[in-house]
């Protein structure tokens, strides 16, 4: 037996990604170093302000992560976003935010009815959903914009500073406490990973795999309706394709951060740290005045090489 | 022999993962012969028709045609050499139509072109010496029954122009008039010069059709002989051989009333149950024998709530129905749990930890409202792994590091956990060392002694006997016999097996 202590390879992902970041913040400060002079990377504010812009994007990915695990995909983030958002400025008042929220609700069951019961295939039957709201908010809005501001509960929740940190940022980690808590200390958690490795195996140990996946695709569109809320506040106002960028950055971030895109395997500290990868990678990218066009090359070429070594270490470690 | 063997093999051993499947297998059978082979589950069978039809290459060993050595490369080799074989599973392919599957290998052609029109041709004549002018050519394979897609099947074999046909249970899902098809076909191949190797698991069949007959058992050709040099029980000794296996703990003597746990009563699924009726006392290891197939593993499942629309009456317990999903089934007033046969994508989720495994079924009871309390988690864990004696570095490992044997009792321990009413076991002991199986055996009759009622699939006889307090053996989805004490011997499962009824006995 040997007494060296070894990286779990649980670990592993969690490690690179801390490592990559890492690496991110010192290329950046070396690069503003020598261009201006400052080190806008290290400083609490910006980062401060890079998280709470973030956080809408942890937000999606902690529930995207929960239909990860199950080992189906949720694609329908962008509309329930929007539509969430749209609701909720609609509707305006003391209901919006409950009313945004209702909207993840329904979608939620929806997605896990039709994955669960009907068995569509939820790559399908998530983008065909998708397409059904974005539908519906046209057909609603007539392609004007009615009422569309956000109220003041949305603005605070979204804009406003406690103790000098963004509160976006207190609902994002509050958001991942829950998650965490569900993942690792309740039933559901448990039938959530063991119907991702294997479902008939867990269906024939009793499990009600229907229910569990219904309460993963619930999850993830209750995210999403949260985050469509606050970036509703955070914009002041609500608008189409306002989620349109949110959900490959939440499907990488789920997988950066180590979860199996087939399911049954990942933690949420992986998911939180991948998230926050993203984002630096982001403002480090604009920082550098990059163009767009290699923005997206950078970024696109980062996710599929972190990938490749994540697929190397397990291959090697099995 | 009067001539040279269409084919031979000399010597021949395959194995599978260090497991024996075929060791030193001389056999050879003639042209314008109908051969039957014969053994138990897991004798051989299925791997010598494959090593024959190419599908798999021996070890060591060689295999003759025509005298002259070959070594196939492939099923193609083998059919280029006229040997054709009908596996069990069908072969067509369910988009294409009946012509196109007929002549999947080699279609007529004309400038390089499929020649649909010879096809169709070509197909109406092959199934007209099958009999059945009533399929239409162009019909897709998947609109067909069960009996019509075999007899294309047939069809299909007959079109490659086989020297030696392979028929693997050919007749299973035929109706009646379709196998006096077979009989009529098999008579004029064999006056046509095809050899014909014949497995089926109905003893009148291999009567009324085969001239010779070879006997398996555990990878071995034990004899080769004509029709008629041996009865049926002589036959049926020399299937089961005498091989010590597992010890057994003690039988309770019998007791001839038992408060019913489980009560069925004609129990009918599709066409793998055809009215099962049993009573399943309190305490009592109840034995279900049969080959392979012959609805046992139904049974199980659609007494676990797995099978949606079952027919017949079941009752658990005092008057509970048959529960409608596995997590009624765990749950119901009477728990009852289920030894999947498959552990590795049935019983198990492999890449989980042993402790995740372990309380997969029994999530609830370490967890109030729905939240797990580690203490209680950890206490049930190592309380499972003590109880079963599993041989684990940590819990924490996954479950695929184990052994087979372990992982086995890990699928044990996960359902002792929800302290069930009626254990269901699939062959518990399938693929694991024999000192597990002692342990499990003795495990059984523990549970049986506390009042627990055990249903037992087997496929290896020695163990109903050993451990069974009576034993039911199921034939074509039905009970063709019980057994009780004394009268569980090999010989009577097996004639049972082969449904023959009071012949051997």
């Amino acid at each position: 037996m040997t007494t060296m202590p070894q990286i779990r390879p649980d670990d592993r992902p969690l490690l690179i990604a801390f490592g990559f970041t890492l690496v991110i913040l010192v290329i950046g400060t070396g690069y503003t170093l020598s261009t201006t002079g400052t080190m806008p990377l290290l400083q609490p504010s910006y980062l401060m302000q890079q998280l709470q812009i973030g956080s809408f994007l942890g937000i999606c990915a902690a529930g995207m992560m929960l239909v990860i695990l199950t080992g189906h995909i949720d694609l329908s983030i962008p509309w329930t976003l929007t539509s969430a958002a749209m609701v909720a400025t609609s509707v305006g008042g003391p209901w919006a935010i409950p009313a945004g929220l209702s909207v993840g609700l329904c979608v939620g069951l929806v997605n896990g009815f039709g994955v669960s019961v009907l068995r569509v295939p939820s790559m399908i039957f998530t983008l065909g959903l998708d397409t059904v709201l974005r539908g519906l908010m046209v057909a609603r809005t007539g392609g004007f914009a009615p009422q569309d501001t956000a109220t003041p509960a949305m603005l605070y929740l979204a804009k406003a500073k406690l103790l000098g940190v963004p509160v976006a940022l207190f609902v994002w980690i509050a958001v991942s406490l829950v998650v965490t808590f569900l993942l690792t200390r309740t039933t559901f958690g448990r039938a959530l990973y063991a119907t991702g490795t294997k479902e008939r195996a867990a269906w024939l140990s009793g499990i009600r795999t229907r229910a569990v996946v219904t309460g993963a695709f619930l999850g993830s569109a209750l995210c999403a309706a949260l985050a469509g809320v606050l970036l509703a506040g955070y914009s002041a106002k609500a608008y189409q394709g306002m989620g349109n960028s949110y959900l490959l950055p939440a499907i990488a971030a789920v997988v950066l951060g180590g979860t199996h895109i087939l399911g049954g395997r990942g933690r949420y500290a992986g998911t939180f740290l991948g998230v926050v990868l993203i984002v630096l990678l982001n403002s480090i990218l604009s920082i550098m005045q990059m163009p767009e066009a290699f923005r997206q090359i950078i970024y696109g070429a980062v996710i599929i090489g972190m990938l490749l070594i994540y697929g190397r270490g397990t291959r090697v470690s099995e | 022999m009067q001539n040279v063997p269409i084919v031979e093999l000399s010597d021949v051993a395959i194995s599978f993962a260090g497991v024996k499947a075929l060791a030193g297998v001389d056999f050879a059978c003639h042209a314008g012969s109908t051969h039957a082979i014969l053994g138990e589950n897991g004798a051989g069978k299925s791997t010598l028709i494959k090593i024959i039809s190419g599908v798999l290459k021996p070890d060591t060993g060689t295999i003759a045609v025509n005298g002259s050595k070959v070594g196939f490369s492939g099923p193609a080799d083998a059919a280029d050499a006229g040997i054709v074989c009908m596996f069990q599973e069908l072969s067509l392919i369910p988009d294409l139509s009946v012509a196109d599957n007929v002549s999947i290998l080699r279609p007529p052609r004309r400038f390089g072109l499929i020649d649909r029109r010879a096809q169709i041709a070509r197909t109406e004549e092959l199934l007209a010496r099958v009999r059945c002018e009533d399929v239409d050519p162009r019909a897709m394979v998947r609109d067909l029954s069960l009996s019509r897609r075999q007899m294309v099947e047939v069809a299909k074999a007959l079109g490659r122009d086989p020297k030696v046909l392979i028929l693997d249970e050919a007749t299973s899902a035929l109706t009646q008039r379709d196998v006096e098809t077979i009989y009529g076909l098999l008579d004029e191949l064999r006056a046509d010069g095809v050899c014909s190797l014949f497995i089926s698991h109905r003893m009148h069949e291999v009567e009324a059709l085969c001239d010779r007959l070879s006997v398996f058992r555990n990878g071995q050709h034990v004899e080769t002989f004509a029709k008629g040099e041996r009865s049926d029980a002589e036959i049926v000794r020399l299937m089961i051989g005498r091989d010590v296996t597992a010890k057994f703990p003690p039988k309770p003597p019998i007791r001839a009333e038992r408060a019913p746990a489980v009560r069925l009563d004609d129990l009918r699924w599709e066409d793998r149950l055809k009215g099962v009726s049993l009573t399943l006392g309190k305490g009592e290891i109840l034995g279900i024998g049969g080959l392979d197939g012959q609805g046992q593993k139904e049974l199980l499942l659609a007494l676990f709530g797995v099978l949606k629309g079952t027919k017949g009456t079941v009752t658990v317990g005092d008057g509970d129905g048959l529960a409608t999903s596995p997590h009624r089934a765990k749950t119901g007033k009477n728990r009852i749990a289920l030894i999947p046969d498959d552990r590795k994508t049935e019983g198990l989720m492999l890449s989980l930890s042993i402790a995740d495994n372990i309380v997969a079924a029994a999530l609830d009871k370490v967890a109030s409202g729905g939240v797990i309390d580690p203490g209680r988690l950890d206490a049930a864990v190592r309380d499972g792994i003590a109880r079963l004696q599993i041989k684990a570095g940590s819990p924490a490992h996954a479950v695929r590091t184990l052994s087979g044997g372990n992982q086995q009792k890990v699928v044990l321990a996960k359902w002792l956990m929800i302290a069930p009413d009626v254990i269901l076991m699939n062959d518990p002991t399938r693929g694991i060392d024999v000192g597990t199986k002692q342990e499990i055996f003795r495990m059984m009759r523990t549970l049986a002694d506390e009042g627990k009622s055990i249903l037992f699939y087997s496929s290896d006889y020695a163990e109903l006997i050993g451990c069974a307090d009576r034993v039911i053996v199921l034939y074509d989805g039905r009970v063709v016999s019980e057994l009780t004490g004394e009268a569980i011997t090999e010989e009577a499962i097996v004639a049972a097996s082969l449904n023959l009824k009071g012949e051997v006995a």
